[in-house]
């Protein structure tokens, strides 16, 4: 059974077809980016996969339980076990880091107790202990990206989903940042799905390639 | 997609609904009812009057037209101004120009009529016969221009300044490697904005279609007066009911010119919009020359008619009996307002975030609703209110000041809905998306999301709410319950034959009553600004 699996999904906006009849399946553990051009449909799977977008035409599986059909959302985005980093990371700025990464837990009912360890946990495994009472504002690029990653990772989601998220970092940032994700994945075992369009940070983290062109999958190095 | 959120916003809609257009199709439909029974007689006594009317009509029309042309031919290059160039001192001036939209129309022409008036601080300086002269022809249709313009101008000047801060600055910075300000500014910037300006434009003629306030206290024979007489004077139903419809399919028809006009440039602004911050023009030699025109403009538009109506109010004789005569009528006008505004903020918000969002098929139409009901005269909501909820077991609202403020909701349900549209604007979706997957329900993110971070936007959606509240008098002076008039009705009811120094005191107090949630918030903001 995959972890994720897309049958013919279709995904339109007004004037264009965002997805195309895209069918794939992403196995559990799996570090899959998704590349390519700008407007190619990349980000729209993942809002698709999360739930934020409601697929046109075919079905979504996680885990093997179907999600979402034909104009259907089954499964609301906060029961698929799906984290999401976004490209503008989301930081809510009028929380601080520790709030930040404490909304999730609350929201789920962890124990007051459990989510001071969870958050204590989560900020230093981002290398951010020393930062819980900061607002993001006041954070470098770097950091708001560790409070991001943090956030999301605080729920244990099965499957990480990130757009684009070091497109504003410079080269060094994204480098070190890059080999902070594959660290937290080998810990967490997570499924990684990852937006670019940048070869490198490909090539870096992914152990699937998946390009996309107009909506349509062009190549996948996952399948022979 | 969320059930609570669904119903909610479907309850917020359909509440809008129903304090808003329910009232005016109970109107419509009561209209052909005399003495209950079906007939056609109040338009055929509509009809039959005609003669008496169309000039009314026609003096309606004629106002609506100037005031809109002159508002526009102001406030337009006025806004541009203000926000997009280096004058000195934009952000005072801009507050000033705004000043006298903030005061009800009737008390901008008792500022003037202080001003002109023989005895007034112009009319006193100028030799008798001129003074007299001043004074005679200012009464009627060149005062009700001068009072108008004076308020309804900063409408398109703010609305101006609004859109034009959001233009994107690459298509003004495409256009300057190839050419120069003015060349740019009028060829690619003003095209940009042009359907705010002519939304601004059609917004000032229905506003001024629906007054009545000046053209009652500058004896200029309107339309809508003859609605508040067949209302107020004779008391016939059907009759203001049958008046109010004229005025209506006016709104209705220009609204929806309107939007056919705007149609085809929608998708250009909307791409074009974006919050990057835009560079001021530089005026280079034309600055000084600009400045003195601004300044002088501006101390004959707003300093001249404010400083007269101060110096005859300034008197603790006139603020007394001020106090003495309206106090309770005060009272009333902050609390109805405080209440009015509260609602409104709530359910604009709702309103607001189903339009942001899109998140019912309704939205546009609720969006037109709130457009609609905005434009039409208060006095024919008014009369639909009164037609829906003028029965024995509605009491409870028809006799009590729930009708008052039923009917701020229902007029006023625009500016709450279009404030938290763009302050939702502001938010990016992510936020929201986030708190989502993080397995939050709709109500928390928008408690604990949504809510903390539009706070300043909301307070100042409620400050507007209020102000527009306070200075209502087409609404008030049509469904007031006895004993329960607002200040607004009491200054217009003195005004036939109280003393001026003593109208003047009450509209002192009105525009001190209406600024004050505004004055309190520059204070609050200022004083806790953090020193650097």
């Amino acid at each position: 059974m995959s972890m994720i699996e897309l049958r013919s999904v279709s995904k339109d906006y007004p004037g264009r077809r965002a997805v195309d009849a895209v069918s794939l399946r992403i196995e559990t553990g799996e570090r899959v980016i998704l590349f390519g051009p700008s407007g190619c449909g990349k980000s729209t799977i993942l809002a698709l996969i999360a739930g934020l977008l409601i697929p046109d035409a075919g079905e979504i599986l996680i885990d093997g339980r179907l999600v979402a059909t034909a104009k259907r959302n089954l499964v609301e985005p906060s029961a698929r076990g799906v984290g999401m980093v976004f490209q503008d990371l989301a930081l809510w700025p009028h929380m601080s880091v520790a709030e930040n990464i404490e909304f999730g837990l609350r929201a789920k009912r962890v124990p007051k107790s459990e989510r001071d360890r969870r958050i204590r946990e989560m900020a230093s495994l981002v290398g951010l202990g020393d930062y819980l009472t900061a607002k993001p504002g006041e954070l470098s690029g770097g950091q708001q990206q560790r409070v991001a990653l943090a956030r999301t990772l605080a729920v244990e989601p099965r499957i990480l989903l990130m757009d684009e998220p070091m497109s504003n970092l410079d080269d060094a940032l994204g480098e070190q940042l890059r080999g902070e994700i594959l660290r937290l994945q080998n810990e967490l075992s997570f499924t990684l799905v990852y937006v670019t369009h940048n070869k490198e940070e490909a090539a870096a983290l992914g152990t699937r390639t998946i390009r996309l062109r107009q909506g349509r999958v062009e190549t996948d190095t996952g399948v022979v | 997609m969320i059930t609570g959120k669904r119903v909610t916003l479907a309850a917020a809609a359909l509440a809008l609904a129903g304090i808003g257009l329910l009232p005016v199709l109970t109107m419509i439909a009561r209209s052909f009812f005399v003495d209950g029974r079906l007939g056609m007689e109040a338009y055929a006594a509509l009809f039959a009057s005609s003669q008496r009317l169309l000039p009314w009509f026609g003096n309606s029309l004629l106002l609506a037209s100037l005031i809109s042309f002159s508002a526009t031919i102001i406030g337009a290059p006025l806004g541009v101004l203000l926000a997009r160039t280096d004058l000195p001192w934009r952000g005072v001036f801009a507050v000033l120009f705004a000043l006298p939209f903030f005061v009800p129309p009737y008390v901008i022409a008792a500022a003037w009529f202080s001003a002109l008036d023989q005895s007034g601080s112009i009319g006193r300086l100028l030799p008798e016969g001129a003074s007299e002269f001043l004074s005679s022809t200012f009464f009627g249709l060149s005062g009700c221009v001068v009072s108008l313009t004076t308020s309804f101008t900063p409408i398109v000047m703010l609305l101006t300044m609004a859109y034009i801060s959001a233009v994107n600055p690459r298509l003004e910075q495409a256009g300057l490697l190839a050419s120069r300000w003015p060349n740019v500014l009028w060829r690619i910037t003003l095209p940009l904005i042009a359907p705010a300006i002519v939304f601004a434009s059609v917004l000032v003629f229905l506003l001024t279609l629906g007054e009545v306030g000046v053209p009652t206290f500058l004896r200029y024979p309107v339309y809508p007066t003859e609605v508040l007489t067949q209302f107020a004077a004779f008391y016939d139903f059907s009759a203001a009911t049958a008046a109010a419809l004229p005025l209506l399919l006016v709104a209705a028809m220009v609204l929806t010119l309107e939007k056919s006009l705007q149609r085809t440039s929608s998708a250009t602004i909307g791409a074009s919009m974006t919050n990057a911050p835009n560079g001021a023009i530089a005026l280079g030699r034309w600055r000084l020359p600009l400045l003195w025109v601004v300044s002088l403009w501006m101390f004959a538009t707003v300093i001249t008619p404010f400083a007269a109506l101060l110096g005859q109010a300034a008197s603790l004789d006139a603020l007394a009996q001020a106090f003495a005569r309206g106090g309770d009528s005060i009272l009333r006008s902050v609390v109805f307002a405080s209440v009015g505004a509260t609602f409104l903020t709530l359910s604009g918000f709702f309103c607001g975030y189903l339009i942001h969002h899109k998140a019912l098929a309704i939205w546009r139409s609720v969006d037109a609703l709130t457009l609609f009901l905005f434009t039409l005269p208060g006095t024919v909501v008014g009369v639909g209110l009164i037609s829906l909820w003028n029965h024995p077991s509605t009491n409870v609202i028809y006799a009590t000041p729930a009708i008052v403020i039923l009917g701020f909701l229902a007029q006023y349900a625009l500016i709450p809905t279009r404030m938290t549209a763009a302050v939702l604007q502001r938010i990016p979706p992510s936020l929201e998306n986030a708190a989502e997957l993080a397995g939050a329900g709709w109500f928390t993110i928008l408690g604990e999301i949504v809510a903390p971070i539009a706070k300043r936007g909301l307070i100042a959606t409620w400050t507007i709410c209020y102000i527009f509240c306070v200075r209502d008098l087409g609404i008030a002076m049509v469904v007031y319950p006895p004993g329960s008039d607002t200040l607004t009705v009491r200054i217009m009811t003195l005004m036939a034959n109280g003393a001026p120094s003593l109208i003047a005191a009450l509209c002192l107090i009105l525009i001190i009553v209406t600024l004050a949630p505004l004055l309190a918030a520059v204070f609050w903001r200022a004083a806790s600004r953090p020193f650097t």
